[in-house]
């Protein structure tokens, strides 16, 4: 069984058999999972996801992280929704000026990490703060609610089971898959996660390094925002509240060292695939309240044991 | 906002033209700081800023704040609280962040001559509140159930969007639509629960698979939180299904206009500016020291507390859609109105 | 992660223990600094009643901290501080009010509580090998799921009144024993740390498990020792807050606890990838950011713009202290040349 010995060596192939194990399992319990608007609705759900699991995942990589992912989400999604409604910009204005604001909300974050040599965590926290003081500064926690007809729809619409907002996690996911693989400023940024120090002799500028990771969370922070206020039609003050575990556990879950110097692109996206599918999968199969919680970490737990098997068997532990 | 509530006012004023009269015979020109607090910030409480201006101005009180807790955390709200009574707030209007928990900090206010009132929501008995004025949780989700039950021509499958299910109130509140579906006597049947969904993404993502697995079953469906009555009326009228039956709870424009469209049936109206209004009024009093509450008022008693008044529970739907604004601002002034000789005894 | 994992770690630049010291100092004088600031502009800023609600919910940030921070010595992490405090707060709830247990007994069972919780985080992660972030992320939703299917999120509002009098209790008329409590838990942490041979074998483990394995220290053993502190410390967080509140309440704790866990040891100086504690800074720590918001409260800064606010002085403060140190540094090495 060569192939499947090679398929087992790749670090996700646990997430993917989780994955299908899952599926098969709801398959037969519960009639609707496979139908057609189910396969939508978790298709749907996870876009969001999958953008702020990325977000925090760049950061891992270059060996830092970003406390601030949902509040440059929420930062944005206001800006976003505010200058549409209140001032009257036009939709494809205002979605490259909303990644632009969240792109420099992680110059901000990288530069003074970068700069001051202070811990990323205590930097990003603060900024986070700050982040989401000016949006509720703004807003007050109110919404905007009057967004544009052709956004709404965007985050509506499908085509049979395939809704538009996939559209762009699919397009960030190849040119991501492309970054790390394929370009240099990728590669320098896994060796200055990996290894700072050989990474300065080979003559990688680490500070350049960090503050282009924290542009690229911030940036794709945005695209999760702007996402959101497709995916709700209103540009909420609370998104992004909820974020940040999810944006550790799907890069993390997905074989991303915690220390920097390796991500995966694909581990993420099956990671986020998996917690979407088991939220999905206890709303259809009417789990009781108040076993939700125990579940969710169970199947967690299983998940990741499950992985851990395949690495000790195939022994690339 | 503000052009809203001041525009409609004129309707009211005759009836406040009492408490005019009131000043002028009772205490004037109060020199007391009250503070109105909500349990974080949410659009719920947005009309409790007018609400402040308005009792100041018009009960002639020296301060009325609208104070809001940087986030939704009790800890967060009790220290605002304590810095609030450190820098000389004389009373307190305050939504719990959570209903048992609050309730030392007000015993702390309390024993500091400091009274507070529970506004929207209540606290937990034994607690040192001097009332409750706002929406009964547990009634408010029963009636909400009921109208749903009607809605859906008496018989039928509901489903249920609750709350965080850590909150003491979203115990209350399952426990009341099943209280009313079981009075039913089989005619419905609740087919599911869904909670935890007070985030606007948990929410889009539960109650969408939800959807998604039972559609063609649910005949109806009931939310009693703020977030999930906005995100299924959204995804009712994406889905573009008027057949499911919603009743929802708060008037969100995102409900009010899915009501409108016929995409919701309806939904249970709070009165967040007479809340805020009446509460303000009712510390002023207490703060000043002329007045104390009535023991054998006429109070309403609740699963949470025994000095409950209702700052008016009613649903929202096609026929008083245009008018419950200017039905809820009679319902301030008459309760404001009466509010004195009803509920206080005063020196 | 692949096979050619093995060269070793590269080189961490650890502060010296007197950089550590000097660095305590140094957030010791911005803290003040604030003090001063803040009595000058908000007389009401030192008045009674306000210092002691700040100590008392300083009180609870700290020992908070302390529970991840007896973790991050060892180069793990724990996200399931929150769910344990809460299981710990109910236990007690239940031990209290339905079994009517004497406060004593019910206030220990809940710290084994925390304790046990503790251990099985420990020892799956040492059995297991996975990281300690995805074991007490996974286990934070088991243990708050459990502590949902058992109670029912009904909180337990009628437990002895000696409770909550213990809560509302002043010393010297500012002081809140719990504060106490607080810096206690942290002196006996100190003299672990510095005084006896776990503690030593614990920051050696943090600092170079491989080496530690080597020259004889049971790394897995003092890893989930490790684990079962922390979860005591989040257990003895959670009974400062049923102090607090007079009740137990379901809502403690969980996520709420996540990021001033860290922040705590954090500025204070623990180090995230292991081998380093700061007791006195895991307090300091704590006590900036409380100072800085009750300061903004009291002068009334904000309303919604509060945390804007906020998140600047902090920057603000941590940048001040970087350079502070920075400057020291330079020094330092001049006078050696």
């Amino acid at each position: 069984m060569p192939f499947l010995r090679r398929l087992l060596i790749v670090e996700w192939s646990g997430l993917a058999v989780a994955i299908v194990l899952g599926s098969v399992l709801l398959a037969v319990l519960t009639p609707n999972f496979m139908t057609e608007y189910n396969i939508y609705v978790m298709l749907r759900s996870f876009c969001v996801g999958l953008l702020v699991g990325f977000a925090q995942m760049v950061t891992l990589g270059v060996g830092q992280m970003n406390i601030s992912v949902g509040a440059i989400g929420g930062l944005v999604a206001i800006s976003f929704g505010g200058m549409m409604e209140a001032l009257g910009v036009p939709l494809v204005l205002a979605v490259p000026l909303a990644i632009a604001i969240g792109a420099l909300c992680g110059l901000i974050n990288g530069v003074l990490t970068a700069r001051t040599g202070i811990n990323g965590f205590i930097i990003t926290l603060a900024t986070a703060s700050a982040f989401t003081g000016i949006n509720l500064g703004i807003t007050e926690a109110i919404p905007f609610y009057n967004m544009p007809a052709a956004l709404v729809a965007f985050g509506d619409e499908r085509f049979f089971a395939f809704p538009y907002l996939l559209i762009a996690p699919i397009i960030v996911t190849a040119l991501l898959m492309l970054f790390f693989a394929r370009t240099v400023p990728g590669r320098q940024l896994l060796a200055v996660g990996g290894n700072p120090h050989a990474a300065d002799l080979s003559g990688i500028s680490r500070e350049r390094t960090i503050v282009l990771a924290h542009v690229l969370s911030g940036g794709l922070a945005a695209i999760a925002a702007v996402l959101a206020v497709a995916q709700l039609g209103s540009a909420q003050p609370s998104i992004g509240a909820d974020w940040l575990l999810l944006s550790f556990a799907a890069p993390i879950i997905g074989g991303a060292a915690l220390t920097g110097g390796y991500v995966s692109v694909v581990g993420t996206t099956l990671a986020v695939i998996l917690i979407a599918l088991i939220e999905n999968g206890m709303v259809l199969a009417n789990v009781d309240p108040y076993w939700v919680q125990f579940l969710l970490g169970a199947l967690i737990l299983a998940a990741v044991w499950l992985n851990r098997w395949r690495a000790v068997k195939t022994g690339t532990d | 906002m503000t052009s809203v509530n001041r525009s409609g006012f004129p309707a009211a004023i005759g009836v406040f033209a009492i408490a005019a009269t009131a000043l002028a015979t009772g205490a004037l020109a109060s020199d007391n700081k009250i503070a109105l607090i909500p349990g974080g910030p949410h659009p719920y409480f947005a009309p409790w800023e007018q609400a402040a201006a308005d009792a100041q101005k018009d009960f002639d009180i020296a301060a009325v704040d609208f104070k809001v807790p940087a986030e939704w955390k009790l800890n967060l709200q009790t220290e605002l609280l304590e810095s609030l009574a450190a820098q000389g707030y004389s009373a307190f209007g305050i939504f719990p962040g959570d209903s048992v928990g609050i309730n030392s900090t007000v015993t702390e206010l309390q024993s500091a001559g400091l009274p507070s009132a529970a506004l929207a929501g209540c606290a937990q008995d034994p607690t040192d509140m001097a009332f409750c004025l706002g929406t009964d949780v547990y009634n408010s989700a029963y009636i909400g159930t009921k109208e749903l039950i009607k809605a859906m021509g008496g018989k039928g499958n509901i489903v249920h969007l609750a709350g965080l299910l850590v909150d003491p109130n979203t115990t209350l509140r399952v426990k009341a639509v099943e209280t009313a579906v079981e009075e039913t006597n089989g005619e419905v049947t609740l087919l599911q629960t869904v909670a935890d969904t007070d985030a606007q993404e948990a929410a889009d993502q539960k109650i969408s698979a939800l959807l998604a697995a039972q559609k063609d079953e649910i005949g109806g469906m009931i939310a009693t939180g703020y977030i999930p009555s906005v995100v299924a009326s959204k995804l009712l009228r994406t889905l573009g299904d008027k057949r499911i039956k919603f009743i929802g709870i708060d008037d969100d424009q995102i409900v009010l206009k899915a009501i409108e469209d016929g995409f919701v049936a309806g939904t249970m109206a709070q009165n967040p500016y007479g809340q805020g209004y009446i509460g303000a009024y009712a510390l002023d009093l207490l703060a000043s020291g002329d007045c104390t509450m009535k023991e054998d008022a006429p109070w309403i008693e609740t699963p949470q507390t025994a000095r409950f008044i209702d700052s008016g529970t009613m649903v929202i739907n096609l026929d008083n859609i245009a008018s419950y604004k200017d039905d809820l601002k009679a319902i301030t002034a008459d309760i404001q109105g009466k509010f004195k000789d009803t509920y206080m005894t005063c020196s | 992660m692949s096979e050619t994992t093995g060269p070793a770690s590269p080189v961490r630049n650890r502060r010296p223990f007197l950089g550590g010291a000097s660095g305590q100092v140094g957030l010791l004088a911005i803290v003040a600094i604030f003090w001063f600031i803040f009595s000058t502009l908000a007389p009401g800023f030192l008045s009674s009643f306000n210092l002691y609600a700040l100590g008392r919910s300083l009180a609870v940030d700290i020992v908070i901290g302390f529970s991840q921070m007896v973790v991050l010595a060892t180069g793990g992490m724990n996200l399931a501080v929150g769910s344990i405090g809460v299981c710990a707060v109910m236990a007690a709830g239940f031990l209290l009010q339905d079994l009517g247990l004497p406060i004593s007994v019910g206030f220990a069972g809940a710290l084994l509580l925390g304790g046990a919780l503790g251990w099985l985080n420990g020892f799956a992660i040492v059995k297991t090998g996975v990281n300690a972030f995805i074991i007490t992320l996974a286990s934070a939703s088991l243990f708050l799921g459990a502590m949902l299917i058992l109670t029912k999120a009904v909180p337990y509002n009628g437990l002895p009144p000696e409770i909550g009098a213990f809560g509302r209790a002043r010393l010297f008329g500012i002081v809140s024993p719990l504060l106490i409590i607080a810096i206690a838990i942290g002196a006996a942490l100190v003299v672990l740390y510095r005084f006896t041979a776990l503690g030593r074998q614990i920051l050696a483990a943090g600092a170079n498990p491989r080496a530690a394995a080597m020259s004889g220290v049971p790394v897995d053993r003092v890893i989930v020792i490790s684990h079962v502190l922390s979860g005591m410390l989040a257990a003895a967080a959670g009974l400062m807050v049923v102090t607090r509140l007079g009740a137990a309440m379901p809502a403690t704790g969980g996520e709420e606890w996540l990021l001033p866990s860290f922040l705590g040891p954090v500025l204070g100086g623990t180090l995230l990838s292991g081998g380093s504690v700061a007791v006195i800074g895991t307090m300091i720590g704590a006590a900036l950011v409380t100072t800085i918001r009750s300061g903004l409260l009291v002068l009334q800064i904000g309303n919604f713009w509060l945390q804007l606010f906020l998140g600047l002085i902090l920057l603000f403060a941590v940048l001040v202290d970087r350079y502070r140190s920075v400057y020291a540094e330079r020094r330092s090495v001049g006078v050696k040349s």
